[in-house]
């Protein structure tokens, strides 16, 4: 598949209405918005408070029984990952403004993660949501790690990046921390000649240490040394529960991006686009997957991929409702709406990891 | 400097750190807060929940809020003002009021009042007294500001418009129920649109018999017209001999400051009070709107036929605020507004006029902004 029969784009008189009935999904829903969904952000925040202290002292009173110590790892990666997904990345996406809270506020939230948000809030918020897919400006495309289309040049690294993306995947806070500093070029390879950065690379570079240590000391030096006698213990506990924390939201965010149908841009197609052509390029840019509510709660509603990637500062967990009108919305002008259950979106992420793992097969050149 | 000082900054800001290093919170309070509010609803870790004993009807368009503060509130100088958060559909919202009531009076009751003027087309004063009713509970900031009589009284005159009264009443009252010997003369004139639209009109008078220095003028500004000269030499003949206090709306307060300093008085004689924030009117036809860029202390005057967004208009007035997608997507560009009306031109939506966090790229000033930047 080449990417230029890929995108067939819609005329424009019909991405100009396509977009016009996605504002309409949009407005409606936001009319609802209002305590329902602080009620709602505020219980989830709850649940994370509860866990986070539940798991840290089950921890400690492992030396009662294993099975404390297991209850207290999971009780944690709940925790995190409530943290990470419904809470913190929905937050800083600025999905609870509206509420006037200081602490649940897009520009002012930290959450349990190595990765320094006001970081992520550049590249992730910027960068990655306003050139989704676009080969050479969104560096969330395989992470300048993977090649997952014909759009870069093979090259023999990538016969067993399978392995590549297991090590990212467990490591993926790492990675997600290390993603900016990487693309700017602080430590490694060339120095970039023209950055955008609003900051100077001193102060990322500062931020990133500053962040990441942090999130060090907290989790292997201050909690195991605050149950000093269940040091160990506690240490390997938040050691795991941050590894199974990595997996999961890796997990979710491959099968949001990566599955098999996802479509790549080139710069130049991007160009001066209108409302229905950006909307167009989210919507193949992103794919969502099919599950019961906790599903959706624990992927900060990222099953619900195209329509963040629609609406991304529309409360998440509205997504699932819009994701029906938003389906139908597609079927109505004939726009692929990538879906399918959890297992099946995961099998086709690790299909496209490895198909393009191989140099592309030579096409004979047409006269 | 004591040692016992450093010391308390010290754990202070240990304490600060080891929370913001433990929880990724600002402080413990934030990070508990979620938990209290399911026992105190409302609850915040920086301002004083309270609970509002009464609304009562002043008149037509007024009412006053009797509230109980939170007991580690501190209390208050007569002329101050708090900031009252309520949440309103799940949203906090903030706005500024005097009390209208005496420390005096609070140290033997317990209570504070507010007396509020309901805004047509406001979102918020008109919704205050159904939400809140008796027994519902508000927050209140820590009592703050300036607009407070000298310690050693001096003669004064004062000067209200409408519900600019609040803080004078809480002043008269102040002095009336200390029942010390007031020497001083005071007079008071007092503005409003008719004669129904005076408030504590009664208390007023009251005050008159229980202060012999004070001289309250009634004024119905449809019979004899807005503060003037004229009503200088004929309410108060040695104006330029006293202290004057002026309270009220904007233009009134930029009027009188301009009358009063023709006549010579001088400016360290003056003071005055903004009370909140001009009543908007989105409908109303007007040329242009100003920003005012807080921080930098620029303002810039906006066209009404050339809609320019905040962020161009800071880019123009050279301010480099952060930005990123330049279409609302990003929230990179996310600016707090201190007051006025702005329109997203995403959402399409007219914000409310007090402060929150707007969008610099998509927001146009459709009324007078103060932005923090």
């Amino acid at each position: 598949m080449s990417t230029a029969t890929n995108n067939a784009r819609p005329d424009s008189a019909t991405l100009d209405a396509f977009a016009q009935d996605l504002d309409q999904i949009r407005s409606t829903t936001m009319e609802k918005v209002g305590q329902e969904d602080a009620n709602y952000i505020r219980n989830v925040i709850r649940v994370q408070r509860i866990s986070e202290i539940g798991g840290r002292v089950a921890l400690v009173l492992g030396f009662l029984s294993p099975i404390w110590w297991v209850v207290g790892v999971l009780l944690l990666t709940l925790a995190k990952i409530l943290d990470n997904m419904e809470i913190g990345h929905n937050v800083m996406h600025g999905q609870y403004d509206w509420m006037n809270d200081p602490n649940i506020n897009g520009k002012r939230f930290e959450w349990d993660h190595a990765a320094d948000s006001d970081s992520w809030r550049r590249y992730h918020n910027h960068e990655h949501h306003t050139y989704t897919n676009i080969i050479g400006k969104d560096r969330d495309f395989g992470y300048g790690l993977l090649r997952l289309s014909d759009d870069t040049r093979w090259r023999p690294k990538n016969r067993w990046q399978i392995l590549t993306y297991l090590n990212l995947s467990i490591l993926f806070e790492l990675g997600v921390a290390y993603h900016e500093v990487a693309g700017e070029r602080i430590f490694m390879g060339k120095r970039r000649k023209t950055s955008n950065l609003p900051i100077t690379r001193k102060e990322l570079r500062n931020a990133f240490f500053s962040k990441a240590g942090r999130q060090f000391f907290k989790d292997y030096v201050f909690f195991p040394l605050l149950c000093f006698p269940m040091f160990l213990p506690v240490l390997a506990g938040n050691f795991l529960a941050n590894i199974l924390r990595n997996l999961w939201t890796s997990t979710v965010i491959f099968c949001g991006h990566f599955t098999e149908d996802i479509h790549t841009f080139k710069m130049e197609e991007c160009e001066n686009e209108t409302q229905g052509e950006w909307y167009y390029r989210q919507i193949l840019g992103s794919s969502n997957f099919e599950g019961s509510r906790w599903l959706h709660i624990l992927s900060g509603h990222l099953s619900c991929q195209v329509e963040h990637h629609l609406f991304p500062d529309v409360p998440a967990h509205r997504y699932p409702a819009m994701a029906k009108e938003v389906e139908a919305v597609c079927r109505k002008y004939n726009i692929p709406y990538n879906t399918g259950s959890f297992g099946q979106q995961y099998l086709t992420v690790v299909k496209r990891v490895l198909k393009y793992s191989l140099p592309p097969k030579q096409v004979p050149i047409e006269a | 400097m004591s040692i016992s000082i450093n010391r308390a900054d010290f754990i202070h800001t240990a304490w600060r750190w080891l929370a913001r290093n433990v929880t990724n919170n600002s402080s413990f309070s934030a990070y508990f807060e979620p938990l209290v509010q399911m026992f105190y609803t409302q609850w915040r870790a920086d301002r004083f929940r309270s609970n509002v004993i009464d609304v009562r009807r002043e008149s037509a368009d007024m009412y006053s809020l009797v509230i109980k503060p939170n007991k580690r509130w501190q209390g208050f100088e007569a002329g101050q003002y708090i900031e009252l958060t309520v949440e309103k559909e799940g949203a906090w919202v903030s706005r500024f009021f005097s009390i209208s009531s005496s420390p005096a009076y609070f140290e033997q009751s317990g209570l504070i009042e507010l007396s509020i003027r309901i805004q047509e087309n406001g979102q918020i004063t008109p919704w205050l007294p159904q939400a809140l009713k008796a027994g519902g509970v508000v927050n209140i900031s820590q009592a703050a500001g300036e607009f407070c009589l000298e310690r050693a009284l001096t003669p004064t005159l004062m000067i209200a418009g409408g519900s600019g009264i609040t803080p004078f009443r809480s002043m008269l009252q102040q002095l009336a129920r200390r029942r010390e010997v007031v020497s001083q003369p005071i007079s008071l004139l007092y503005y409003a649109r008719s004669s129904e639209h005076f408030l504590f009109r009664n208390e007023l008078k009251t005050f008159q018999q229980q202060l012999p220095g004070l001289v309250v003028h009634f004024i119905d500004t449809r019979d004899v017209g807005f503060f003037s000269e004229a009503h200088l030499l004929s309410y108060c003949e040695d104006f330029r001999s006293r202290d004057v206090y002026i309270c009220g709306p904007s233009p009134m307060i930029v009027h009188a400051r301009k009358v009063l300093q023709g006549q010579g008085v001088k400016q360290e004689q003056i003071h005055y009070e903004f009370f909140g924030p001009e009543p908007v009117s989105l409908d109303e036809d007007r040329e242009a709107s100003n920003v005012l860029f807080q921080q930098s202390g620029k303002q810039v005057t906006t066209d009404k036929d050339q809609v320019k967004t905040l962020l161009a208009l800071a880019e123009e007035a050279q301010i480099k605020p952060v930005t990123g997608c330049r279409i609302g997507v990003c929230h990179q560009c996310i600016c707090q507004k201190k007051s006025g009306v702005v329109y997203n031109s995403k959402t399409k939506t007219y914000s409310d006029t007090g402060q929150e966090d707007i969008q610099l790229c998509v927001s146009v000033p459709v009324a007078d902004v103060v932005l923090e930047l």
